[in-house]
Formats: structure tokens, sequence, C-alpha cells
């Protein structure tokens, strides 16, 4: 308890404390619980992520996932599940677990994979937060991750397309919001009115969907028909975060709002230049194959079609 | 094409079809397999089990057990579920809103722990691919088509551990987690006789066909199964389902010889 904990994080914009869902949990599990956590967010120093983030440091210990984070902060007896029942720590588990496998992939796929959200928002965001050169690779290489994972997961036969499995992955987050939403119901939090684990990993996956302000918006666009779950985000980042949500100060929000845009556009028109010169590059090579393909066309139509057939 | 599915009564040639249950079938196979049978079983519907060396590649998303009713092929415990459903047969229509959500979420954490740790342990852990998941998962084929098969197989599943994180866990933090959702399934179960009181839903056929197969089945070592022993509700939950579903019925004897001669499930 008296040794200090650091926690190594991805930071946030949009009024949320962090972008990333999996820092977020921690944070947000560390308010809930009264844990007392000194939070770097990672920004454009040498020191780059190893790893994944989140990351909590204590001493001599080093820890890395969120689930384990939390087992560390509930031995330390910073425990925001004391007054649960046995059941509702079951119910904690399996909640969290119907997240991963409904939710997750469709939030990936919002930040990482939707082309138009990646390049203007989700990329030039994290590029902006880590130094030179990493930002060229990092961000490609956890939009890379997040395909893969869902691929691998999600992506097995009768769905053989890419757009097959996105239609299925966000039928299933819509479905999970819906049924978090049912079971929310009036209450403030999930098991009354303490906030817990169960909160803390249901803010974390939410957050980012309901306050970033992407392109193509169709999850967020559901979950603001659940108000409940909304109101629920809302709580939480004015109670907790003492942070103000977009609509309580419009004046102060908007020119934070005016400054982030200045700056993702300078940042946007940054990246899009680095693009410019790598499509230039993949394109050139290609042109000649395509000129020696038309010509093969043009020369067989001219023979009859059996007798071109039967030459090997 | 739904509306001639509801229209056409549950047929008596319904058939599942599953991998051959003496010398090749995997742990996690076989727990999906009868994970799907308690299911059918609890609607009161007929089907047959078919074992065919060739069921994974018959089966239209690849993984097993698929069902074959009519001229329809449905695999898997969701769409099976929904399928059955659309033929106005369901487990869970007496339920309220929030105990379908929290059914559907003891679903996934079976899944994503008990069935993932089964797919970790048969073929992540080195000694138990050797001995155990090789030998059978080829065993129809010839050398060296089985041990290709194998390796292929090895290797996908391998890719996805590594994707969903669990590449770099331990043995040990594996069992930990089998542990853990045991403990979870037991407090939620607590003295019930089924997870949502007097009627059991598909959730019960899923816990059951997983748990009633790891007791069930011998592995390298027995810590597997330990962790579930550990929680007698959850056993006296496997036995009781194990009589009232598939007792009396000769057609599934094997699961009885399975329970007297538990010895020689697998190997």
């Amino acid at each position: 308890m008296a040794a200090p904990m650091e926690l190594s994080c991805w930071g946030g914009d949009w009024g949320l404390p962090s972008l990333h869902p999996e820092s977020l949990t921690v944070m947000a599990y560390a308010k809930f619980s009264g844990a007392p956590l000194t939070v770097n967010t990672i920004n454009n120093s040498w020191r780059a992520p190893k790893g994944d983030l989140p990351v909590l440091v204590s001493e001599d210990i080093v820890i890395s996932q969120p689930a384990k984070i939390l087992n560390f902060l509930r031995k330390q007896k910073y425990n925001a599940d004391y007054d649960l029942s046995a059941k509702q720590g079951a119910d904690t588990l399996a909640y969290i677990a119907l997240l991963e496998e409904k939710l997750l992939p469709a939030l990936l796929h919002t930040f990482w994979i939707e082309a138009e959200n990646y390049c203007s928002v989700t990329k030039p965001w994290f590029a902006s937060k880590i130094a030179f050169p990493l930002s060229l690779y990092l961000p490609g290489k956890m939009s890379r991750e997040a395909l893969n994972r869902i691929l691998l997961t999600k992506g097995g036969p009768p769905l053989y397309s890419l757009t097959e499995v996105e239609a299925q992955i966000y039928r299933d987050a819509k479905e999970c919001l819906n049924l978090l939403s049912k079971r929310l119901g009036t209450s403030q939090f999930f098991f009354g009115d303490t906030p817990t684990t169960l909160d803390a990993f249901v803010f974390g996956f939410l957050a980012p969907i309901y306050k970033v302000c992407f392109p193509r918006v169709q999850l967020q666009e559901h979950l603001k028909q659940l108000p409940n779950l909304c109101r629920f985000c809302d709580d939480i980042l004015t109670c907790y975060f003492r942070l103000t949500v977009s609509g309580h100060s419009p004046a102060g929000q908007d020119t934070a709002d005016a400054n982030l845009q200045k700056l993702t556009q300078l940042v946007n028109k940054e990246s899009n230049l680095i693009e410019k010169m790598d499509d230039n590059l993949r394109k050139s090579p290609q042109h000649p194959p395509r000129k020696l393909t038309t010509l093969k066309l043009a020369a067989g139509g001219e023979e009859s079609s059996p007798m071109s057939r039967l030459s090997p | 094409s739904s509306l001639s599915t509801a229209a056409e009564p549950w047929p008596e040639n319904a058939a599942l079809y599953q991998q051959l249950k003496e010398e090749q079938i995997l742990l996690s196979d076989n727990a999906s397999s009868l994970a799907v049978q308690a299911f059918l079983q609890m609607c009161n519907l007929p089907v047959r089990v078919i074992c065919r060396a060739n069921a994974e590649y018959m089966s239209p998303s690849g993984k097993l057990p698929f069902i074959h009713v009519g001229n329809q092929v449905v695999s898997e415990l969701g769409p099976i579920v929904q399928f059955v459903k659309a033929k106005g047969h369901s487990l869970s229509d007496g339920l309220d809103e929030v105990q379908k959500a929290e059914m559907k979420a003891y679903m996934e954490l079976v899944n994503n722990m008990l069935l993932t740790a089964e797919l970790y342990l048969q073929w992540c852990d080195d000694v138990t691919v050797e001995e155990i998941t090789h030998p059978r998962y080829g065993s129809p084929y010839p050398w060296p088509l089985n041990r290709i098969l194998s390796y292929q197989k090895q290797w996908e599943v391998r890719r996805k551990m590594k994707a969903i994180g669990w590449a770099g866990k331990t043995l040990e933090q594996v069992l930990e987690d089998v542990d853990q959702c045991c403990h979870a399934l037991s407090q939620r179960l607590g003295t019930q006789p089924y997870f949502f009181n007097k009627q059991p839903t598909e959730l019960d056929a899923l816990v059951f066909g997983h748990l009633f197969t790891i007791l069930t089945t011998q592995l390298i070592t027995d810590e597997l199964s330990e962790k579930v022993k550990n929680y007698s509700n959850l056993t006296a939950f496997c036995r009781r389902i194990e009589q009232q579903y598939f007792e009396g019925h000769e057609k599934d004897s094997s699961m009885i010889a399975a329970r007297s001669s538990k010895r020689s499930l697998l190997r």
C-alpha cells in the first residue's frame, strides 16, 4: 500500500482521460477503488511504449494486462468489489467475457480498420503521441494486429469476405449494447449504487465509442439510442474524472475542440503527405504489367477461340 | 427460406455429425458435440449421432458438430439454437430480458474461458500434443497425411491463441483460468437444479457438454478434471443431466459406458 504505483497508458481526448479501452478500464477502476496511481500518458517522449499498454509499475513489479493489474490492485487492498456477493462476482466475469467476445471486435474495427476512421482520426492521434520514427510504424502495427485478431476469431467460413465479417461483428456489437442496456436498466451502476470492476470494464469499452468523433459512426449512433448507457458514461466522467462533458459547458469545450481540430489537421497533412509518397512508390512498378495484359487480350481476340484454347 | 424452415416439422431422420468417437475426436469437439446433443434432448428433438472421419470437412463452417435436418445443414451450438427456435422450439422463452442477457453472458464465459482452455491444452501443451492430439487427429489418414493435417491444424490454433493473447500463458495460468470459470459457474448455479432454476436452457446444455467431457476424458494428468471436481454442485449438475437426458437411450449407451469405463474414452 505504501509503495508508489505508476500507470503508463494512452492519453485521451474528446473529454475522455484515455482513448484506449484497456487504459480507460484501469484508470476507472483506480478511481472507483481509491487507488493512488500516478498516471503517465504517453506523449512524444523517447520512452517508447514497450509491448502492450497499460502497464503498472510498482517498485520492481511490472504488470501488463488490465485483468492482472486489477488483481494486483485488489491484493493491495484497493478493492471495488468488496460489497459484491459471490454470484455478482460470477456475473462480473460473465459480462466481461460478453464484452470481449461481442463488443471488442467492432470497437477494434471502428478504431483501427474502418479506413476513413483510421486514416483521419486514429492514426494521426496515436502518431502524434509517439516519437518519430516510431510514430510511422506503431499505429500501422496496431492496426494489423487488430485486423488479425478479428479475422482469426470471427473470420472463418461461412463468412468469406471482410465485408461479411464486418456485418456480423457490428450485428453482434449492437446486440451486446442492447443486452447491456437491458441489464443496466434504471440503476446507476451495474450492481447498485457503487461502481465495481464490471462498471470499469463497461465504461472502458463504451466511452471511446460514445465520445470519439469519427467520420463513420454506426456504433456510436446505435449507442446514442440507448440513453441509460450514455447516462452511465457521462455520470462516471463527471463524478470520477471531473472532466466537462460536452453539453455542460459548451464554450470551453468549443475552444478546446477548435484547437484539437487544428492540431489534427496539421498531423493529418503530414501523414497524408507520407501516404501519398507511399502510394506513388507502390503505384509506379505496377504500370508496365497492366499494359502487357491488355496487349495479350487484343491479340487473343483476333485468333479464333478454339485454336487459342488448344495451344498450351 | 426461413419461412420454409419453420413450416417443416422436425423429421425422424435428423442426424448429428461428429468425428469418430473412439479414435479421433478431441476434447474440445467432444464437448461441443455433447452440448448440442444435450440441447436437442432437452428440446425433445430426436437426433441420431453419426460418426465420420471427415466430419470437419463436411461442416459448413469447419467447426463441429453439425446437424443435418431435412435439407438444411447447421453447425455449432449458437446457429443450431437459432435454427431450432425458428422451428418453434425454445428453452429460453420463459426468461425475462435481464435473464436472457445473463444467459448469453455466461455462454460467452464458457466459450471464452473453458473452450479456449481446452483448445490450449490440446494444441499448445507440447506433451499433450505429442501423445494424444497428433495421434488422434490424424488417425484416419495414412502417413504422411496424418502428420501434415495435424501440424496444419496446430499452426492454425496457435495463431489464434497468439492473436487473443493466450500464447504467452503457461499451463498453470490456463488451469487457473479454468478454476476461475468453474468457480463462477458454481457460484451462479448455487443449489438450484439448473442455471435458471426449474427448467434447463441452452446454457445448461453448454455447461454440461464441457464439464462432463472434462470429467470423463483421460488426459496426460488429471489436473483439468480435478479443477472441476473441486466444485461438488457442478459434478452433481452433470450427473443430474446425464441421468435425466441420456440414460435410457440405447443409442447413447456409449455415454454410460464412458462413465463406467472412464479410463478408456481417450487413448
